[in-house]
């Protein structure tokens, strides 16, 4: 079975604002308030190219960070479950 | 930071020019706290939420005024605390004040430990909540 690809919503829909170490999400069409934590800041970026599965968003990634870790996979279930991101 | 040079993308993300390290974390450690329209039930369960201290990563240790764990039994430190601080017991300690069931001799070490809380700490969640203007 194909891995899940992903897609996040374009800019005009999510307003993202970078606190001290934080980021507040306001997620318009949900009209939902999150507060995230790096990664997600950057993985809603790398996903605003195109849908991607969680290989080809851990290749986007690495092109701009040193990446630690691999668990790009619960990154983007917990994405989906906030409603950040969805499936393709 | 000082290292890197960054550039605003526009979208709240900031894209390296140079490369600095992501950290994907834990499949158990959380990086989205939603704080949902309801603005009642947030508050609610903003209040309700819970922060061990110190979390498990430091089970038994006690704290010290800066607010790092350190050895049980360290002098001048404040001892791991029986149950949970709800969110609103942590509220009340962030303003510098002593919630009930507290030593207020031990208040500002608890508080510092809860501002050193980082995201995938138990308790990070609660904390971060808290910022949140209500």
């Amino acid at each position: 079975m194909a891995a899940p690809r992903y897609i996040a919503d374009p800019e005009d829909q999510v307003r993202i604002v970078a606190l001290d170490g934080l980021s507040v999400i306001f997620h318009a069409p949900s009209g939902m308030t999150h507060i995230v934590a790096p990664p997600t800041p950057e993985i809603l970026t790398a996903l605003r190219k195109g849908p991607a599965d969680a290989a080809e968003l851990l290749r986007r990634l690495s092109a701009h960070y040193e990446i630690e870790g691999d668990d790009v996979a619960a990154r983007l279930n917990e994405l989906e479950a906030a409603g950040l991101v969805r499936r393709a | 930071m000082s290292d890197s040079e960054q550039d605003e993308t526009g979208a709240g993300a900031v894209m390296p020019s140079r490369r600095t390290v992501l950290v994907l974390g834990a499949a158990a450690a959380s990086t989205v706290v939603t704080i949902r329209p309801a603005l009642a039930q947030t508050a609610g369960s903003v209040l309700n939420c819970e922060i061990p201290v110190p979390g498990p990563h430091a089970a038994g240790s006690y704290i010290g005024a800066d607010g790092t764990p350190v050895a049980a039994g360290t002098p001048g430190a404040a001892p791991p605390l029986a149950r949970p601080l709800s969110g609103e017991q942590a509220r009340v300690l962030l303003r510098g004040s002593t919630p009930p069931g507290v030593n207020p001799q031990s208040a500002q070490a608890y508080a510092n430990y809860i501002r050193r809380l980082q995201a995938g700490m138990s308790g990070f969640t609660c904390y971060a909540s808290l910022q949140m203007p209500r």
